[in-house]
């Protein structure tokens, strides 16, 4: 046998079991969102308010998708009130795959800060856990240290520890503010990361009565595969909390106002006050030197009492809100992912049979494909008595050790996390809270370790043949 | 919550920051969640329950904690390593905690039978309908179904044992595999009285009675002080000695400072001495504190 012959015999022994195995297909083209139009800077609004209804409010949503779009900078600009510490300076920077509104995009805007100016490099350095293509992040350190920077497990923390400062930038002369000690954190494995959960059809859940939710939790009592879940509240009126990845934000306002300000420094209605580091306000808080850079007074972010004339009343009518209204509007008001159930990987037959066996197997006693029905909306027809077809239940669940991130919010644990919505999966690049894989099938597989209520679907995912799993992954491919 | 772990690195892999989270007022009485695997055998002490297996399979990944719906994932048996190749199937056993279930079901063909009624019609088929049957001297209730297009098989046998449903639930691809799977259950050994709601379960197990923590049994009651507005149900059991004070309680779902209050509020209640044959005797009930649970979906009977 001649050397090429052994070399294409290896090749046809090789290539057969390598076609039968599993794999991810990985982003699906077409359509942004699976919708016809839309486009990476333009995601659609959900169909009634395409058509007007009620009038005035399409004005609403194009003003928030903008303010989502708008660059925010310490002072001097139209837009002001960035920092003094913030993650990114933009919503749509984080929330950018495949569109305005999504999950991180392929090549991370946070690792070309300082390159753009964002950051100043002389006061600020790149963490390693932010790299140029790997996911948008904030950080969190699970535990308070002591001053030698050793963590203490008694004493939890949890908060967002921001990534940068703007000291050095334009505007912030007076401000000197270090970064948190990254690498000190992870040199001692305290340190956790959350990516950017989509916002797309967010209305949709935000319109689902409590009662909806628990009725759909009931009828998956008597499952069998050991799934049990519970729900996160909110501490202000008691009700079931839905937003986040702990499900701990009660409505998009909340969660907007929150990002807001956490995320990029911005005090708003909501949240009026500068944040300091956790902990920072044990001490003396922010120096006096890093408050009201903006020159504005607080809240950065407010109601809008004089606007610009415009012979459009609904256009001068959006511009009255503050950002953190218009954000809530931009994403109760856009169109939820469609599925691709003929043109996803695999096509149609794969479709219908990936989503058989993601029910049987169990996938569906927490990622309920849909839960019937939101209640009546009054901001606009298509909120109104929906499906709401999500892949989520909305609890939180006990994700065992493998997935545990020691952060407590509301009523979560270290080890539960809210079910994740699958719709729109099929056009996200990073998976599970931290994005840890951009690979599908390792996400699923994640879900199985010691104390997850996950364990016995995974075990019946490992049951499923090749062609089984691929026709599952196939169809999460679709979403 | 761990204490202190100063000067060291954040363990790998292990979950620090508890929220509602199961605990117990003493530490040498079983509980339902401390079953063990040894020696090729599952073993539960507070249900009396011990299962043999041959050295095709082992203990899977441990379950979670149990739910505030009183849900327990007690054991996974899968495959030994060198046979999980075979795809052989596996099993899990499931516990449900009747004073606290929200399916409603008062007994083991209830719950089956609410399963088979909220199964997905357009995924399964039914292919034993849940009847009843016995296990040694024991009822159970037997339940199948499969789906054509995972090609799998489930069987559920269902007993109860202090007002637990305790299920076990197989899984396979393989006929063979099943019967190998079902076939373990000859070894199974458990409590030897017969199960009712109210009665006992073995000479040494309590007498489990729904709602027993009344005013009508009660002497003296205490009410916990739970001054964080956690927003969860606390589901909790007690047993009650023959004098009628309190001698274990088990939080299923508490968390820490929820724990402290109740048990301090507990040992304080005082119940009539529960006299059966003519004799006082231990009684175990439910509890729930903190956030009532919902309305109970609709009877699976």
């Amino acid at each position: 046998m001649t050397k090429l012959r052994i070399v294409l015999y290896v090749a046809w022994l090789i290539v057969p079991g390598s076609l039968l195995a599993q794999t991810d297909p990985g982003v699906r083209g077409g359509a942004i969102n699976g919708q016809a139009g839309a486009t990476a800077t333009g995601p659609l609004p959900l169909a009634s308010v395409s058509g007007g209804q009620p009038q005035g409010v399409l004005q609403f949503f194009e003003n928030g998708l903008a303010r989502f779009q708008e660059v925010e900078t310490v002072g001097n600009s139209a837009n002001v009130g960035l920092g003094p510490r913030f993650n990114m300076n933009q919503c749509s920077a984080c929330h950018a795959q495949p569109a305005v509104g999504g999950s991180g995009a392929a090549t991370n805007p946070q690792f070309a800060a300082i390159a753009n100016g964002i950051v100043d490099g002389s006061t600020n350095s790149m963490p390693s856990f932010i790299t140029a293509h790997g996911p948008t992040r904030e950080a969190r350190f699970p535990f308070f240290t002591n001053s030698s920077g050793t963590p203490i497990t008694s004493s939890p923390n949890g908060g967002v520890e921001t990534i940068f400062t703007v000291s050095g930038l334009a505007g912030a002369a007076g401000c000197t503010l270090a970064q948190p000690a990254f690498a000190l954190a992870i040199a001692n494995n305290n340190i956790i990361y959350r990516i950017p959960t989509p916002v797309f059809g967010a209305g949709l859940v935000e319109n689902l009565d409590d009662s909806t939710l628990l009725a759909n939790q009931a009828a998956q009592a008597g499952n069998t595969f050991g799934i049990a879940g519970t729900f996160n509240h909110s501490g202000n009126d008691g009700t079931i909390a839905r937003f986040g990845w702990k499900a701990q934000n009660k409505s998009l306002l909340m969660f907007a106002g929150e990002a807001y300000n956490v995320e990029m420094g911005i005090t708003n209605e909501l949240f009026p006050n500068e944040r300091p580091l956790p902990g920072e306000d044990l001490a003396a808080g922010l120096a006096a030197g890093c408050l009201n850079l903006a020159g504005v007074g607080y809240p950065e972010d407010a109601t809008n009492f004089e606007v610009t004339p415009s012979s459009n009343q609904a256009t001068q009518n959006a511009q009255v809100p503050g950002d953190i209204v218009m954000f809530a509007e931009f994403m109760r008001l856009s169109m939820p992912p469609l599925p691709a159930t003929s043109s996803g990987p695999g096509g149609a037959s794969a479709f219908t049979a990936g989503q058989s066996l993601f029910k049987t197997i169990g996938c569906a006693a927490c990622h309920t494909p849909t839960i019937n029905s939101t209640q009546a909306s009054a901001v606009t027809a298509s909120l109104s008595k929906a499906a709401v077809n999500a892949f989520s239940d909305f609890e939180i669940h006990d994700m065992g050790t493998g997935l545990a991130d020691n952060v407590a919010q509301g009523s979560a644990g270290g080890n539960q996390f809210r079910t994740a919505p699958l719709w729109g999966a099929g056009q996200r690049i990073f998976f599970l809270h931290d994005g840890r894989t951009t690979n599908l099938l390792t996400a699923i597989r994640a879900h199985a370790s010691s104390g997850s209520e996950a364990n016995d679907v995974i075990e019946n995912f490992n049951e499923l043949t090749a062609a089984q799993q691929q026709d599952i992954l196939d169809f999460l491919r679709s979403l | 919550m761990s204490g202190a772990a100063s000067g060291a690195r954040v363990p790998e892999h292990t979950i620090l920051v508890k929220g509602a989270w199961p605990s117990a007022s003493d530490s040498g009485t079983p509980l339902p969640e401390d079953g063990r695997w040894a020696g090729g055998s599952y073993q539960n002490d507070y249900f009396g329950l011990t299962l043999r297996f041959s050295a095709r399979w082992q203990a899977g990944l441990e379950g979670p904690p149990p739910s505030d719906s009183g849900a327990y994932t007690l054991a996974q048996i899968v495959p030994a390593e060198r046979f999980r190749a075979g795809k052989a199937g596996h099993l899990l056993i499931t516990a449900q905690d009747i004073f606290f279930t929200a399916t409603r079901a008062n007994s083991p063909l209830e719950l089956v039978n609410f399963t088979s009624e909220h199964l997905d019609r357009s995924v399964y088929r039914v292919e034993e309908a849940p009847r009843q049957t016995l296990l040694g001297q024991r009822p159970f209730v037997r339940f199948g179904y499969q789906s054509a297009v995972a090609a799998m098989h489930w069987t559920i046998l269902a007993t109860e044992i202090r007002c637990h449903i305790i299920e076990f639930v197989f899984v396979s691809t393989r006929p063979q595999s099943m019967a190998d799977l079902l076939q373990s259950m000859d070894s199974i050994t458990l409590p030897a009285a017969a199960p009712e709601h109210d009665g006992t379960d073995g000479a040494a197990q309590p007498l489990c009675i729904r709602d027993y923590a009344s005013a009508e049994h009660l002497l003296e009651r205490v009410e916990p002080v739970l001054t964080e507005p956690h927003l969860n149900s606390i589901p909790v059991r007690i047993i009650i000695d023959a004098q009628g004070e309190i001698r274990h309680i088990h939080l299923l779902r508490a968390f820490a400072d929820q724990a402290r209050a109740i048990t301090d509020a507990l040992r304080q209640w005082r119940f009539k001495p529960y006299v059966m044959d003519g004799r006082p005797v231990e009684v175990e009930t439910g509890i729930v504190f903190g956030l009532r649970a919902r309305a109970p979906a609709s009877s699976g009977s």
